[in-house]
């Protein structure tokens, strides 16, 4: 098994490459070639993959890619590469199954297996959308007081103090990292979920670590979320807040986004390149490997080809590994508007029966100030458990009906633009108003009728 | 078919197959043919770039094919170059463009398919990667005489430097001097009329179809589109 100081001694000892040669001599060509190889081929009738063979395809392929590229090091221009039994021996290692947060409000994060009966794990919160820092702990509470999430994610992007916008590595970054953990610790505990786990990644600069304090911040026991660089990247920033959280015991987190439509080439090579960055926040010892099934004409996690890869992904990552998965859904459409209704639905229903658990919701950049919903959280939450009690196929076709519905406004310009927070909610009693709650209602209804079995 | 015509074809053919070896010598084919490079290079380079172009924004073609395809242009435009501009054009190119994502941003993709789209629709474009600070763009404009800044930012928290770099050059006198260019997924027509920026583009055809508005001295900045989700 490889340890966290292997990988970064590579990162300054490996082999030195260009950033180009990196994405097109070894990860564009390999994945086009694996694709091949593997007959990775998308369906563009399917939402939900039931092919238990394509799955296994899809892991030997990303297995390989992981290994014919490694990572690239973007600050040190070198590749940390690995070899098969390291790999094998990492990922026999992998956590199955942790407990996050403390006491009644702690949180147990495990992986599924396709159609799995167990409800996903539900990672809900922000998703560090902007948030006002005069709406930061209202918004967070808000969250934490939804019984249905099991870890409050990422409290929200402070982009903004007293005035003065915030530039990221600057002293005011530093108090915005502070105040981000201070806010959210007090979020969880005016909601009555003092020990709730938080998935933190407060600023977007190596002074994200000042969020930390036993006392009165993010603690050991809760997750810190990374994100490797599109494609299989790693920055200093990166390593260095790996190495510190590493060595004070915080569960990992890691992020990755494959683009459909990037260096992977079509959604068969992304599926490959999404597998293999699976693994390599393995070997970088995440504990919880998060997909955003991204496109990089759409800019969103929706859409007909990210619904068949995040589906592929999961399943080939459930069938082949122990680890634990979770799916990211940012959508065209905005909370308050139906289209964001359907669109998280048809993603959760497409990777939960895939054994994934479930992130989000969140609407696709650009977002406005508070551009999210503790109430369509929940809604997402209830779709997401209910999705362990269906099938692939009956997944796939409700996902199937539900693109119908959003399909011709997946483009970002066309799609419902919604509302902030405040607007959805009355923010003294942090409950949805009228209109926000008949919105939710009509969703269930909906859902119901298409056979969701809510 | 005239050698005039088999040789454009030659060189159609070397950017569907991103054959950097086939451009250069079908150009050097077409000048010792004694065919006018300006047009060789808007038959045999800019008509089949064009079309690559245009599959990628259908997702006919991905990344990777469009970065190739910019290449092979790239190497067959530096034979043919030196030939345009002893006939008397002023430059090769449309424009000259320096591009990079801004500092404290290390995202690379999207600008890479910026510079990829501009390169294919005849643009000299100098990238300078991630994490550029606002004094080496400007170093670099002024050597290269460029007449366009390329500022991109995939976070909103980075996106501020998009700001900053404006504000930079300002002070350094030189904001009249180039013609601003911002995009990035949480970029905004809003946000770049608020920074003073000249256009924004929210993906890389609406990057090419910005600078063209420009070369047609329209304002690039006078419609609603991109506000909506500001």
């Amino acid at each position: 098994m490889l340890s966290f100081l292997e990988v970064a001694k590579r990162a300054e000892t490996g082999p030195m490459s260009t950033a180009d040669d990196f994405s097109m001599q070894r990860v564009a060509m390999n994945a086009s070639a694996l694709e091949k190889k593997y007959g990775l081929k998308y369906d563009p009738k399917v939402r939900v993959s039931c092919d238990d063979d394509l799955a296994d395809r899809a892991w030997q392929a990303g297995r390989e890619l992981i290994l014919q590229c490694g990572l690239y090091s973007i600050n040190s221009r070198r590749l940390i590469l690995f070899d098969e039994q390291e790999v094998d021996e990492t990922l026999a290692a992998a956590t199955a199954e942790f407990t996050a947060g403390e006491g009644l409000d702690a949180a147990h994060v495990y992986r599924r297996n396709v159609e799995d009966p167990r409800p996903p794990v539900i990672f809900g919160g922000p998703f560090n959308a902007d948030v006002h820092e005069n709406m930061f702990v209202k918004l967070n509470e808000a969250f934490a007081g939804e019984p249905l999430i099991d870890l409050l994610l990422l409290p929200g992007y402070l982009k903004n103090l007293d005035g003065v916008d915030i530039r990221p590595n600057s002293g005011l970054s530093t108090r915005a990292a502070m105040l981000y953990g201070r806010w959210a610790r007090e979020a969880i505990s005016r909601a009555g979920r003092p020990g709730l786990p938080i998935v933190g990644h407060a600023v977007m600069s190596l002074n994200e670590i000042a969020c930390t304090s036993e006392e009165w911040g993010l603690r050991r026991c809760d997750p810190r979320a990374f994100a490797i660089i599109s494609e299989l990247e790693v920055d200093d920033v990166t390593l260095t807040r790996l190495a510190y959280y590493h060595a004070i015991g915080c569960p990992i987190y890691i992020s990755s986004t494959p683009l459909i439509g990037g260096y992977g080439g079509g959604p068969g090579g992304t599926a490959i390149v999404g597998v293999a960055a699976h693994i390599a926040s393995v070997m970088l010892g995440s504990h919880v490997m998060h997909l955003g099934p991204q496109h990089i004409k759409y800019k969103q996690q929706t859409n007909a080809m990210s619904l068949w890869m995040g589906s592929v992904v999961k399943q080939a990552v459930a069938r082949n590994s122990k680890m634990i998965n979770t799916t990211s859904v940012t959508t065209s459409g905005r909370p308050g508007s139906m289209q964001y209704i359907y669109e998280f639905s048809a993603l959760a229903l497409s990777v939960v029966t895939s054994g994934s658990n479930l992130t989000g919701p969140r609407p696709a950049e650009p977002l406005g100030w508070n551009n999210v919903s503790p109430l369509m959280c929940r809604l997402f939450a209830e779709v997401g458990h209910a999705a362990a009690k269906v099938s692939r196929q009956d997944a796939n076709r409700i996902a199937d009906a539900l693109w119908e519905k959003y399909k011709d406004k997946i483009e970002l310009k066309d799609a419902p633009v919604g509302l902030p927070f405040e607007q959805m909610y009355d923010v003294k009693t942090l409950r949805p108003n009228a209109e926000h709650w008949a919105l939710y209602e009509q969703g269930r209804k909906e859902l119901k009728e298409l056979g969701v079995p809510l | 078919m005239s050698e005039r015509d088999e040789i454009i074809e030659r060189m159609r053919e070397s950017i569907k197959n991103a054959d950097d070896d086939a451009a250069e010598a079908a150009a050097t084919a077409a000048l010792a043919a004694g065919i006018d490079p300006l047009f060789a290079l808007e038959e045999g380079f800019a008509k089949p770039i064009r079309e690559l172009g245009e599959a990628f924004d259908r997702m006919e073609i991905f990344l990777p094919e469009l970065v190739l395809g910019a290449r092979t242009l790239q190497a067959g435009l530096k034979i043919l170059e030196p030939a345009i501009l002893a006939g008397g054009s002023t430059a090769a190119h449309k424009g000259v463009v320096v591009i990079g994502t801004v500092e404290g941003d290390i995202h690379d993709i999207g600008k890479t398919i910026v510079v990829a789209m501009l390169r294919s629709s005849g643009y000299e474009v100098h990238d300078l990667g991630t994490d550029v600070p606002t004094p080496q763009i400007l170093t670099v404009a002024e050597q290269v005489k460029a007449d366009i800044i390329g500022l991109s930012a995939l976070l909103s928290t980075t996106m501020l430097r998009q700001r900053d770099a404006i504000e930079y050059m300002r002070l350094k006198g030189v904001r009249d001097k180039y013609y601003v260019i911002v995009g990035g997924a949480p970029v905004t027509e809003a946000w770049a009329r608020e920074i003073g920026a000249d256009a924004f583009g929210r993906d890389a055809t609406g990057a090419v179809k910005a600078l063209e508005a420009r070369r047609r001295l329209q304002p690039v900045l006078s419609t609603t589109e991109g506000a909506a989700h500001a």
